[in-house]
């Protein structure tokens, strides 16, 4: 035990040795990214200010129902902020589409009113994107289209029903006049849409804005990666030290036990590097957070021990990675690796919310996402016994395997 | 001291490393072992400093553990088998494996204070073991500044920190100076005249002239072998019998 006292104290020293130039790499790292993510945030909200979706419509638009309709969305509804509706030539429409100036296209056929008004419905408006994958945008339109068709058929049922009461009731010359009256009541119904409800936002990970979501996000992404940053402690490491360390009573698990910890160390110093401007910019408004709005640095500087756990397992992790690789560059391989795949999968650059099923399941499994719920349950101040064990399990696991490795490398 | 090693085996797999490994050293005698790499030098010593473990076999110790003699010894040992009481290896056996067993971004001093305590650090550098190595002249030096001698001394000083009262080393003299060589011999030969058991895989004449016995391993036995002094005729000898 004295020997293992010693070795640990020894592996500070080094660690103590290394932190100088380690601070150093994280400031330069730290500055970097975020000189990127503030030019990427202003460039996005600014493109996201000046953002009109701007829609070619070609086909037969000379019904004046539908002029009429487009000339309300694009006067009187709120749509008119987001989605520019420009009547257009095929020929003009595919030049643009190509050129990247419409977002979509959407193809009115011939005879298409005369189609609803007959109730035959026999007509399809196809809505062309710009984006060949399947995007938020063409869902979303998907969407609208369905709604679309819905309003359209139930408003026909409704007129045609009313059509036939008033003709049953000899008051023939009364329809024109009425099927006027109730087609407007309608158009007033869905400009009025708003009104029908409220939406609300649930957010993502459990509850959190997006800002916040990101937030966390690049901060974990940071902590996976700081393996690449701390490699210098890996960089003189022989097995003949370990093998005269086991020759002197120090078995393979309290090695890694002294190294970790030294490791560990690195990475916090690493984090609270990174934590000093993040909680600068809160404090002085610089960033938005809509969670902790108003409440300066203060929510975030309770936040920053929760994040210690995490690091710890994210340590662990690095520590298991460097000692599994035979030889420095492929650990620092293998840490990128594995640090973009896992991050990816348990949703750090995108919200995990828009994956498959089964792969936000795995990325809810992963190392990355156990520390991703911690954080963020962290976050709204309610972490539970599950999310503490699961870290917990993580890092016990990469500290057993880690030793295991060592074991075998000198056994 | 004396010690004894009983039909040590080791295999990786199916390939037997050693298969026989027996032979017995008294107090004050140096023993080499010869062999081609590969062979089990190297598995062999680490098995005696309790790094690996053998298939089966014994290595019993009689007498004082370490150089102390007489009444300074505090419990002599009657037969203990090393390889059943691992525990007791650091008190006997100090082990300096092929490769430096320092961490780089420390100076000597931080790498000795690991093993040793202020106190008597201090006494071996003044006048000690240490001080017989030379270390005391690099003290502050970062181990990555030093050159291939100076680890090697320091290794050795870390691996004699308990007065063991045997010495294994792993190829010591492999791409050091002849200065350096004749430093660490001559640390070698103080330690046989105050009664340890030196043990060394070598491929160096100079470390078997220090030696009185010579052993060539070879298909994981271990085969005694008469050294006349003259290390060419040795190799001769080897390449005639296709060792």
């Amino acid at each position: 035990m004295k020997q293992t006292a010693a070795y640990f104290l020894a592996q500070l020293k080094r660690a103590a040795r290394l932190l100088p130039g380690q601070i150093l790499a994280d400031i330069a790292v730290c500055s970097c990214v975020g000189v990127f993510a503030c030019l990427l945030i202003a460039q996005g909200a600014l493109a996201a200010e000046g953002t009109r979706y701007r829609i070619g419509m070609v086909g037969d638009l000379s019904d004046s129902y539908l002029g009429f309709g487009i000339a309300a969305v694009q006067e009187m509804d709120d749509s008119r902020f987001m989605i520019e509706l420009v009547p257009m030539s095929e020929q003009e429409a595919e030049a643009a589409l190509r050129r990247g100036e419409l977002y979509a296209v959407m193809r009115v056929p011939e005879g298409l009113m005369e189609s609803i008004v007959y109730g035959e419905n026999d007509k399809l408006v196809t809505y062309t994107a710009a984006q060949g994958q399947q995007g938020l945008g063409t869902m979303v339109m998907g969407e609208i289209t369905d709604i679309a068709s819905t309003l359209v058929t139930c408003s026909q049922s409704a007129i045609y029903a009313m059509q036939r009461v008033l003709a049953d009731q000899g008051r023939g010359d009364e329809i024109g006049w009425e099927t006027d009256k109730l087609n407007l009541a309608l158009i007033q119904m869905v400009l009025d849409r708003g009104g029908f409800g409220e939406v609300e936002v649930l957010g993502y990970g459990d509850g959190l804005s997006l800002e916040l979501y990101y937030f966390c996000g690049m901060i974990f992404l940071f902590l996976l990666l700081s393996g690449l940053l701390n490699s210098a402690l890996f960089v003189h490491r022989n097995s003949a030290f370990s093998c005269f360390l086991k020759a002197r009573g120090v078995g393979a698990f309290w090695q890694i036990l002294g190294e970790y910890l030294a490791y560990l160390l690195l990475v916090l110093a690493g984090l609270l590097v990174l934590c000093l401007p993040l909680g600068f910019g809160l404090g002085r408004g610089y960033l938005g957070i809509p969670e902790w709005e108003g409440m300066g640095a203060a929510p975030f500087l309770a936040f920053v021990p929760v994040l210690f756990p995490v690091a710890a397992m994210f340590a662990a992790l690095q520590f298991f990675l460097f000692e599994a690789a035979d030889g420095i560059v492929n650990g620092i391989l293998l840490q990128l690796i594995c640090g973009i795949g896992m991050g990816y999968l348990s949703g750090y650059f995108y919200p995990s919310a828009f994956f498959p099923e089964k792969m936000r399941m795995l990325g809810e499994l992963l190392p990355s996402g156990a520390a991703a719920r911690f954080a963020q349950a962290g976050a709204l101040g309610k972490i539970s016994a599950a999310a503490w064990t699961a870290v917990f399990v993580w890092l016990s696991v990469f500290i057993v395997l880690t030793a295991l490795v060592r074991w075998r490398r000198i056994r | 001291m004396k010690i004894e090693v009983a039909g040590i085996k080791k295999a990786y797999s199916r390939k037997k490393v050693l298969t026989d490994i027996s032979f017995s050293m008294d107090a004050g005698s140096c023993a080499a072992i010869l062999g081609s790499n590969g062979s089990g030098k190297s598995t062999l010593l680490s098995i005696l400093a309790g790094v690996r473990k053998a298939d089966s076999g014994a290595f019993y110790v009689y007498g004082c553990p370490s150089r102390e003699q007489g009444k300074n010894c505090p419990e002599p040992m009657q037969g203990t088998d090393l390889l059943r009481e691992p525990g007791q290896i650091p008190k006997v056996l100090g082990y300096v494996p092929q490769g430096d067993p320092l961490m780089e971004e420390l100076s000597a001093w931080d790498n000795l204070r690991m093993w040793y305590d202020r106190k008597t650090l201090e006494r071996e550098l003044s006048g000690g073991a240490l001080k017989m190595l030379g270390i005391d002249s690099f003290l502050k030096m970062p181990v990555r500044r030093m050159s291939g001698g100076m680890k090697k001394r320091l290794s050795i000083g870390c691996a004699v920190v308990s007065h063991p009262g045997i010495l294994v080393l792993d190829e010591p003299s492999a791409a050091l100076d002849p200065v350096c060589k004749e430093n660490i011999r001559s640390y070698l030969n103080v330690y046989r005249k105050e009664g340890g058991i030196v043990l060394v895989a070598t491929h160096d004449a100079q470390d078997l002239e220090l030696c009185d016995m010579c052993y060539i391993l070879r298909d994981g036995t271990l085969h005694r072998w008469q050294y006349g002094g003259d290390f060419h005729k040795l190799a001769e000898e080897l390449c005639e019998k296709n060792f």
